[in-house]
């Protein structure tokens, strides 16, 4: 290793080595995961740590399992048939895969938004506070101020906050993937799976989701999933490479998209064939 | 070119615009490498026409320059190149610029040509031609190594400024001799300082394009390192 | 040619030929129902004809032309009738005479020779009546408490009659209905303490003192509605047949009088409406041939609301299972052909089994437990408006069943995921947000059923319609809806008076009237449903995904 001192250091944040991260700056810790779908094994001993506080990517080609290890976070896949697990994902030192996890409990810690925006059919309002409701809360004055604060978080209080009770369904793309972000954000979970958020959307809509993940990790972990390596390269500190099931290369964002260790990640990153 | 890697993108159109870029670097290379040439030519053997040849083709490199330069402003806006891409396009946008100052440098040389010299002072411009063929060498090296992007090239060819540095050194003490001896001649003597300088200043800007060479094939910056740490890479 | 096939527009013609077909016939059915039953209640114009029979004897006819048609005159060979050589057809009326106190038929048939004259006088006169149907004649007299008085006084006098009438309705329906109901009530209870053994001297004085009691009421009640009785039946009208007799016609008798010669527009427009007014309102008369359906569109309506009731949360139930719970095996697969199969059984199947289990034992079952007082006459065990209602819903099951179904696979798992995301588990995803989105399409189930339903009456016929009730299901005596008993229905009575009825021909427009009337019901019953519907989808519009 040479000794390289940069006169202008180019990110005032510190810089985390991922393989040594202490115990608190942890949000995730991922070990040995391994998915099968009957027989086909969709993942391959994943092992990676997720800190607390950032932004993580998982980029990758189609198919490669960067959704299936998503979902894995907030136990999704538990919907699917013939899904078997082995390994373990620990939050907060236990695992999530425990007989005695209450999934409905997990998911209220792990939010998850999906890639088409999905507001209920409801009002802007009652979508916000879906989660609290669901939790029992229906205390007018309490729901008021979360379903405020979550918009105001989500960036999107000042569009809607005149038309609270009209139809969610009445929005753009990009605030309904907003508000569904806010309706995941109201219920304080601790980290927030995205997964492709703004595959549906257009770019300018992409870029306010993309500032909205930036202001997000001041408050949660956020993972996302994301077909658009410039929007991993724009949005993540962290960035996985993700090919056939593995993990190719997991290391800071900018290492990443600038000298990647792997040849599959270069060629990947640099749209070339594998 | 295996180090390059151009091709295999599967957009072949980026494929076609990084090889039309690389190209391009290279008819540039050329032709400041033979402006340099053309340069020391004119001086050594006093070519008036070819030092006046020389002044007219620098305007060729400018013109290379800005145009390379904005086909690597339209890469990065179109295709938004990562990790090797990147850095190709990075090392190509320094490098022209230090190909642009070496045209200007062999520029220079040209114009001590079009000095008149005494018979005695010949001799000095023996010594020049010297230093120049050296240079010339080396930034023929530096040239080879990019075009092969050739890492074990460009971390010899970054080492062999030192023998152009002790070369100049050695002129420079003889310059001053002649002039301590001969106060008349100062001014041509001046501006043989002046060409051997600007011979001096092409080491140094071929030195800038082997780090730009090996940033490129390792990702690491290599400036204001040591000759020894390069070699661990 | 070739390009011409190949364009597609022969496709388009095609389907288009289909729909118009389907239009014209639906158009035609309703045209041809309306125009037949509608005409019933237009005031039609009363002839006088002057005939001159094949003896040379001549008579008088008075009354509306209700049909006409041709025959061929050697139908009429055998008779003494002498015919014109060379005609071939004969063409002849059918009269509807009335004044069935005096001949034996109301309608008679003239042939078209043997009519000399036909006129309409303006004073020739209709009278419906409560009782042998309608009077065709002239008023000779209106005697007004035993004295002559004029014409002019007629309208008056009908008014005060009609005034009556509707005290006397009032009074026998409510006041002494609710009377006999109690003494009935009471006579059941003391009748269940005898059966559990605690009837005691003290309870048993008590009943019949309060037995007494209502018995006074009784008389009080009854003494009144003798005292109406006797003032409606002051009054008489004297008429005279197309045959000179005479004949009395007390007012208590009369519904209603026209002098249709003598109307304009204006007034048989008034008549019509008010006609129909007193066919949807009206009780029926003589048998199911006259007067109102009343009853029979409260027992449809009520029925299918029953059965709406009991059928939509049994099938979205099971959608939600066999959709949300049930495995993906072979088993639920099963289960789903059956839903579908069940679609196919004949209605009538339907009637044999909800008589054979629902009103035999079921209700018989629960007489036992519940009703012992009751037996041997029974509650629950014989076909009624409760029992009609849940073999419905067993028939319309599946329907339900399978729009719900295809409504909650049409919602996006999207929907699913994004709530169980939050925390939310299967049923309070299911319920806060499945079950809302999807409920257009319960709705469309239940449109679905109610069409088959109001329809269907084979079934019904065994297990609770009759044709004539004396009470309907819903009535002002505690508990106000009487599940047990029987009733009447529109589908039920269009075949009771169009097959069953003493006067077939006389019945006939009533039918089509009635089969107007189903299908005005059935449509306003869909109607309503799909205007809710409407209202859902545009609450629940998903994306245009």
């Amino acid at each position: 290793m040479i000794t390289v001192t940069p006169r202008v250091q180019p990110d005032s944040q510190p810089i985390i080595d991922l393989n040594n991260l202490s115990p608190d700056q942890v949000a995730l810790n991922i070990n040995k995961l391994n998915l099968y779908y009957a027989e086909k094994q969709a993942l391959q001993d994943i092992t990676m740590s997720i800190p607390k506080g950032q932004v993580t990517a998982f980029i990758g080609p189609s198919g490669c399992g960067k959704s299936t290890l998503l979902r894995c976070i907030n136990r999704m896949n538990d919907l699917v048939d013939h899904c078997r697990i082995e390994g373990e994902i620990n939050l907060h030192g236990e695992n999530i895969y425990n007989k005695n996890v209450d999934v409905a409990q997990l998911r209220r810690k792990v939010g998850m938004v999906f890639q088409r925006p999905n507001p209920f059919p409801k009002t802007i309002y009652e979508n916000v506070v879906y989660g609290l409701r669901i939790m029992g809360e229906n205390n007018r004055r309490v729901l008021d101020v979360a379903a405020e604060k979550a918009l105001r978080s989500a960036a999107l209080w000042n569009e809607v906050k005149d038309r609270l009770n009209e139809s969610a369904l009445g929005l753009s793309g990009g605030q309904q993937q907003r508000l569904v972000i806010a309706r995941a954000i109201a219920i304080q979970p601790e980290v927030l799976l995205l997964d492709e958020p703004t595959s549906a959307l257009d770019p300018i809509s992409t870029l306010v989701i993309e500032e909205l993940i930036n202001d997000l990790k001041k408050k949660f972990t956020v993972v996302i999933v994301t077909h658009n390596m410039q929007q991993a390269a724009r949005v993540s500190d962290q960035t996985a490479f993700m090919y056939m099931g593995e993990l190719i290369e997991y290391s800071d964002t900018n290492t990443l998209f600038t000298t990647p260790v792997k040849k599959k990640t270069e060629d990947y990153i640099t749209g070339r064939y594998g | 070119m295996d180090n390059v890697n151009v091709g295999r993108h599967i957009s072949g159109q980026f494929n076609e615009d990084l090889e039309r870029v690389i190209n391009h670097v290279m008819q540039m290379g050329g032709l400041v490498s033979k402006q340099v040439s053309d340069a020391l030519q004119a001086v050594s053997e006093t070519d008036e026409a070819l030092a006046k040849h020389v002044l007219s083709q620098d305007y060729h490199i400018n013109n290379f320059e800005v145009s390379i330069d904005d086909e690597c402003t339209r890469i990065i806006a179109k295709r938004q190149p990562a990790a090797g891409d990147l850095r190709l396009i990075m090392a190509i946008v320094k490098t022209i610029t230090d190909l642009e100052r070496i045209g200007d440098e062999a520029e220079k040389i040209a114009n001590v040509a079009l000095e008149s010299f005494s018979s005695k002072q010949k001799d000095l411009l023996l010594n020049l031609d010297n230093l120049g063929r050296l240079v010339l060498d080396v930034l023929q090296k530096t040239l080879d190594a990019f075009t092969r992007m050739d890492f074990d090239a460009a971390i010899k060819t970054h080492g062999a400024d030192a023998k152009i540095d002790r070369e100049y050194e050695a002129l420079m003490r003889q310059l001053m001799t002649y002039m301590m001896e001969d106060p008349r001649s100062i001014p041509q003597i001046m501006s043989v300082i002046w060409s051997a300088r600007a011979l001096e200043r092409i080491g140094d800007r071929c030195q800038n394009i082997c780090e730009y060479i090996i940033y490129f094939v390792k990702g690491k910056v290599v400036r204001h390192t040591t000759a020894e740490d390069m070699k661990k890479l | 040619m070739n390009t011409w096939f190949k364009s597609g527009s022969p496709w388009v013609w095609l389907s288009a030929g289909g729909v118009s077909i389907s239009l014209i016939s639906v158009i035609g059915l309703l045209a041809l129902i309306a125009s037949n039953g509608l005409s019933y209640f237009w005031p039609s114009p009363i002839y006088q004809f002057d005939l001159k029979d094949e003896l040379g004897n001549n008579s008088v006819v008075i009354g509306e032309i209700y049909d006409r048609e041709t025959i061929p005159a050697a139908q009429l060979a055998h008779t003494d009738i002498v015919l014109v050589p060379g005609v071939e057809t004969v063409e002849r009326l059918l009269i509807k005479t009335g004044n069935r106190e005096l001949v034996s038929l109301d309608f008679r048939w003239l042939l078209v020779p043997q009519i000399i004259e036909m006129t309409t006088p303006e004073d020739l006169v209709v009278i419906e009546r409560r009782t042998n149907g309608n009077f065709y004649g002239r008023i000779d007299k209106v005697i007004q408490a035993g004295e002559e008085v004029s014409l002019a006084q007629l309208p008056e006098l009908l008014e005060r009659v009609n005034g009556f009438q509707a005290d006397i309705d009032a009074l026998q329906k409510e006041n002494i209905g609710a009377i006999n109901y109690q003494l009935e009530r009471q006579r059941l209870k003391e009748r269940k303490h005898a059966l559990d053994n605690t009837l005691t001297t003290q309870l048993s004085q008590q009943f019949a003192a309060e037995n007494s009691q209502l018995e006074q009421d009784y008389q009080v009640l009854e003494k009144q509605l003798l005292a109406l009785r006797e003032e409606r039946a002051r009054d008489q009208l004297v008429v005279i047949a197309m045959d000179g007799q005479k004949l009395t016609i007390n007012f208590e008798q009369i519904l209603n009088l026209h002098f249709n010669n003598q109307m304009g527009t204006f007034a048989k427009i008034g008549v019509f409406l008010s006609q129909i007014g007193g066919f949807v309102s009206d009780d029926p008369r003589e048998a199911n041939t006259e007067g109102g359906v009343f009853p029979a569109i409260f027992g449809t309506v009520l029925m299918v609301l029953l059965m709406t009731v009991i059928v939509s949360p049994f099938g979205v139930v099971a959608a939600i299972y066999l959709h949300e719970y049930a495995g993906k095996n072979a088993l639920t697969k099963l289960l789903r052909i059956a839903v579908i199969n069940l679609a196919g059984v004949p209605s009538i199947v339907y009637g044999v089994f909800g008589l054979g289990f629902f009103v035999y034992m079921l209700g018989g079952s629960l007489d036992q437990l519940f009703y012992p007082e009751t037996l041997p006459s029974p509650t629950f065990g014989t076909p009624g408006v409760l029992w009609s209602a849940i073999t419905l819903a067993i028939l319309t099951l599946p329907v339900v069943i399978v729009s719900t179904e295809e409504g909650l696979s049409r919602i996006p798992s999207s929907m699913r995921l994004g709530s169980l995301a939050l925390g939310a588990t299967k049923i309070e995803t299911l319920w806060r947000i499945i079950l809302p989105i999807a409920s257009p399409a319960i709705m469309t189930g239940i449109i679905l059923a109610i069409a088959r339903a109001a329809g269907e009456v084979a079934p019904l016929m065994l297990v609770g319609v009759v044709k004539m009730a004396p009470n309907l299901p819903l009535d002002g005596n505690f508990p106000f809806l009487h599940l047990d008993r029987k009733f009447m229905h529109l589908g039920f009575h269009i075949y009771d008076v169009g097959f069953q009825s003493p006067n077939v021909e006389a019945a006939r427009p009533l039918v089509y009237a009635t089969a107007l009337l189903l299908v005005t019901i059935i449509v306003s019953l869909n109607m309503t449903a799909v205007s809710i519907r409407n209202k859902l989808r545009e609450k629940y519009k998903m994306l245009e995904h």
